[in-house]
């Protein structure tokens, strides 16, 4: 799917109910309250920082064409309609727990295969196409702890590879592969896959993420011990702002909302969106200390009768229900399941 | 003997001109200034040394990519106790390099590190056999590179009882020299100068009324020429533009800037090296650490601003020794181009008082009165001197940019031998002018080359075929 077509799909997504900048922030991995908590209500958790260097420039130059070309509208005060609709689902993002570490993955990867593939054709003398000090030195390690001496881990970590690859379609094989180098093979840079491909290098870049997603995606499921443990740390699985955690901590330990405000010295509609946010990332989280069943049920049902996740109207209908409360429930209720 | 290190440590069996007397100083413990032209094997002068000598070796060096691809040069070579002591490390990586720093024979580091306290602190305890300063002439007011913090790196150890000092230079005029020796406190140093002349690279130059036709010449040039080649043009945007325009006439050819990907600039480095591309459409960012001997081919979109930059970009080609050529392409009006990039970053006096008018001086790039450089470069003086200093500092280093750049401008113009006015530049004189010399001696573009093609895997072969190659076993 094209950049453009993805931002489509993404206004669609925000219902009109946010800006039109709504999809740069999510696509950046923005970690405002604002921002993550849209990620919940519109379910938005595959493509959350799925590309973290995203220019702004580049972002409104799509969004300057989409209007050029009739298929959106901006409004004056940043809100927008869309004329075109996307039926196509984008494919598979998961932005939420891997929120731009799976270059790192790449980086540890391409570097292991650029080793052992000098190291099969019996040539250790060559210059590590990776420069990342952190990756070298955890790729010295991974081949350390594999044996790499014994001269056939190359041969494992490409069964391995053949049995991820042969569970993506061919191109997205074909785009990994196109990437990483070795003794006698080079890879090709974004340009040149870019002009290979006929697409823009951003759509070009937007699609590895996709390829890498899958790939780690099979790699948690598949038997394959090298390329697992070349994931270490990739997945995340933790509250995003560094002060949410805090408040998890607090918060775990057993102190109320209040005390924890009271602690921290912050307001506690701060403490609730941290909350919120815990919510949204733990699934083992529990709404019981904060709402009964029949209420997140009540909320849900409205949800789908209504067409809408905007809090107003919700909360004109349920009045006895406090704003955090239903955050909590739209947070919660609106998690992926994968 | 030496020989014998040599070979045992590096594998060659002889010394290329120069490195021997350098090195036999070197053991002896003297002082010296070595001006030995890129590409000729500078690095070897302290890195066999320092396998010979009972301790350490500091090398200091300006630029951080040097430093990166001179530690990569010896890992390659199986070296392991190398160290990169720059701004890359964080709190706790630099703690734990400072902390280990005895287990290494080469350690590598900044003018900027040497001054923080804890660096020099755990530098002066530490015994060393030789400090290298390496792109020496960067501490000369003279040199075209001129780094103020250059200055205080003979403060960093003591007169007394230090090791010998190696300062190795890309420039040997009689200013640059003297600055370097008394800057460093050189004791009696012993000098090597050797001629930065590349005989084997023909300078060529062409002139044209617009900037269609001058290019329209580079790209049938590229077209026709046999053997690697690259052309150096000015900005990011060109580099793109005409990359494209290279391919469609089907010229094996990718751009490479310093707005890339890390990744992916190594990625066209290797295909570059490996043959697989035959051009490179490049900014001055591409050079360092292409190890490439086979390059036969430089061309100049737009003339640089300085005559060593030129010859550091033409000195690229042909380092095995074969003919190559250098083309210097011109068009009228390059000049306020290049006049006008090179000084941009230069505050004005303007910018110099409303820098001390502000309470938060930043305020001036945040009112678009300043670029981040200009900011930069006035943060840095204006801590240290007065502004009527500053602006006559300022003043000095425009002029010295303006002087570079009409040493150039001679090069495009002149009618006269090209090799002898580069090499003047340097101080220096041409012993003797090879044959084929340059576009005014009558040099002409007849090139045999010896192919070094390799066709690159089709990039729409299967990716079980891919993989294959990458693992054949
Ligand atoms: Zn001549």
């Amino acid at each position: 799917m094209k950049f453009k077509q993805l931002l489509l799909y993404l206004l669609q997504s925000f219902r009109e109910e946010r800006t039109v900048s709504a999809p740069y922030h999510l696509l950046k991995g923005k970690r405002s309250g604002q921002t993550i908590q849209d990620v919940g209500l519109f379910s938005l958790y595959a493509y959350f920082g799925i590309l973290p260097k995203l220019a702004r420039t580049r972002f409104d130059e799509a969004i300057d064409e989409l209007v050029q070309e009739g298929r959106l509208t901006v409004y004056e005060d940043g809100y927008y309609m869309v004329h075109q609709t996307i039926n196509e689902a984008p494919p598979y993002y998961d932005g939420w727990h891997y929120r731009g570490h799976e270059h790192v993955f790449f980086a540890r990867l391409s570097l292991a295969v650029q080793t052992l593939s000098q190291q099969q054709a019996g040539d250790l003398r060559f210059v590590p196409l990776q420069k990342d000090e952190a990756v070298q030195q955890y790729v010295r390690d991974f081949l350390r702890w594999a044996h790499y001496e014994t001269g056939t881990i190359g041969r494992v970590l490409k069964e391995e590879l053949m049995l991820v690859c042969s569970e993506l379609s061919e191109q997205q094989a074909q785009r990994l592969l196109l990437r990483l180098s070795g003794a006698h093979v080079t890879g090709y840079s974004w340009a040149q896959l870019a002009l290979f491909y006929d697409e823009t290098q951003l759509d070009t870049q937007l699609s590895f993420v996709s390829v890498l997603h899958t790939v780690l995606a099979h790699i948690e499921r598949l038997n394959v011990p090298l390329l697992q443990a070349l994931t270490q740390h990739i997945k995340v699985d933790t509250v995003v702002t560094h002060s949410a955690l805090q408040t998890a901590q607090l918060y775990n330990e057993g102190h109320t909302l209040e005390q924890i405000a009271q602690l921290r010295r912050l307001k506690i509609s701060t403490i609730e969106d941290h909350i919120v946010e815990m919510a949204m990332s733990d699934a083992t989280f529990s709404l019981a200390p904060f709402v009964n069943e029949q209420d997140v049920a009540n909320v849900q049902m409205l949800v789908e009768q209504l067409q809408t996740r905007k809090l107003k109207p919700l909360k004109e209908h349920l009045p006895h229900m406090s704003y955090f409360q239903l955050r909590l429930i739209l947070a919660k209720g609106g998690r992926s399941s994968c | 003997m030496l020989t014998e290190a040599l070979q045992r440590y590096f594998g060659y069996t002889t010394f290329r001109p120069g490195q021997q007397a350098v090195i036999e100083a070197v053991l002896r413990g003297e002082d010296v200034v070595a001006v030995l032209p890129t590409g000729t094997g500078k690095s070897l002068c302290y890195q066999l040394p320092t396998k010979l000598l009972p301790h350490a070796t500091l090398i200091v060096s300006p630029l951080l990519s040097l430093m990166q691809d001179q530690v990569e040069q010896l890992k390659k070579m199986g070296e392991r106790r190398v160290i990169a002591l720059n701004s890359f490390l964080n709190r706790a990586q630099k703690q734990h390099v400072l902390a280990t720093l005895s287990q290494y024979e080469f350690i590598f580091t900044s003018p900027e590190m040497l001054q923080q306290p804890d660096v020099r602190a755990v530098l002066q305890t530490l015994p060393l056999s030789l400090i290298v300063v390496d792109e020496a002439h960067c501490l000369s007011q003279w040199g075209f590179d001129f780094r103020p913090d250059y200055l205080q790196i003979a403060d960093v150890f003591q007169q007394h009882g230090r090791p010998g000092i190696l300062a190795l230079s890309a420039t040997a005029t009689q200013q640059v020299l003297a600055d370097i020796k008394h800057y460093l406190r050189l004791n009696e140093p012993f000098e090597l100068i050797q001629s930065v002349d590349r005989p084997n690279i023909r300078l060529m130059r062409e002139r044209f009324t617009t900037q269609e036709e001058k290019l329209q010449w580079a790209f049938s040039y590229i077209e026709a020429a046999k053997g690697a080649g690259i052309l150096y043009t000015q900005s990011r945007k060109k580099c793109e533009h005409y990359a494209q325009q290279l391919l469609a006439r089907h010229v094996r050819v990718a751009y490479y800037h310093a707005g890339m990907d890390m990744y992916d600039r190594q990625l066209i480095q290797q295909q570059f090296i490996a043959g697989e591309l035959d051009w490179i459409v490049a900014t001055n960012a591409f050079g360092m650490g292409v190890h490439k001997d086979n390059i036969r081919h430089v061309l100049h979109d737009v003339f640089p601003a300085t005559v060593a930059n030129y010859m550091q970009e033409i000195g690229r080609a042909g380092r095995d020794g074969e003919p190559a050529i250098a083309v210097l392409l011109y068009a009228q009006g390059d000049e306020q181009l290049v006049t006008y990039v090179a000084t941009e970053d230069i505050p004005n006096d303007v910018q110099v008082d409303l820098y001390t008018q502000q309470v938060d001086p930043y305020d001036i790039v945040r009112h678009g009165a300043a670029s981040d450089t200009q900011f930069r470069v006035l943060h840095y003086w204006l801590q240290q001197k007065n502004a009527q200093q500053v602006k006559h500092l300022l003043g000095e280093l425009r002029l010295e940019k303006r002087k570079q750049i009409e040493a150039m401008q001679q090069i495009v113009s002149t009618a006269a031998c090209l090799r002898q006015l580069v090499v003047n530049a340097f101080g220096q004189v041409v012993e003797e002018k090879p044959t084929e010399c340059c576009i005014n001696c009558g040099a002409t573009y007849e090139l045999h080359v010896v192919m070094d093609k390799k066709a690159p895997l089709a990039m729409d072969v299967n990716w079980q075929m891919r993989l294959h190659a990458l693992f054949p076993l």
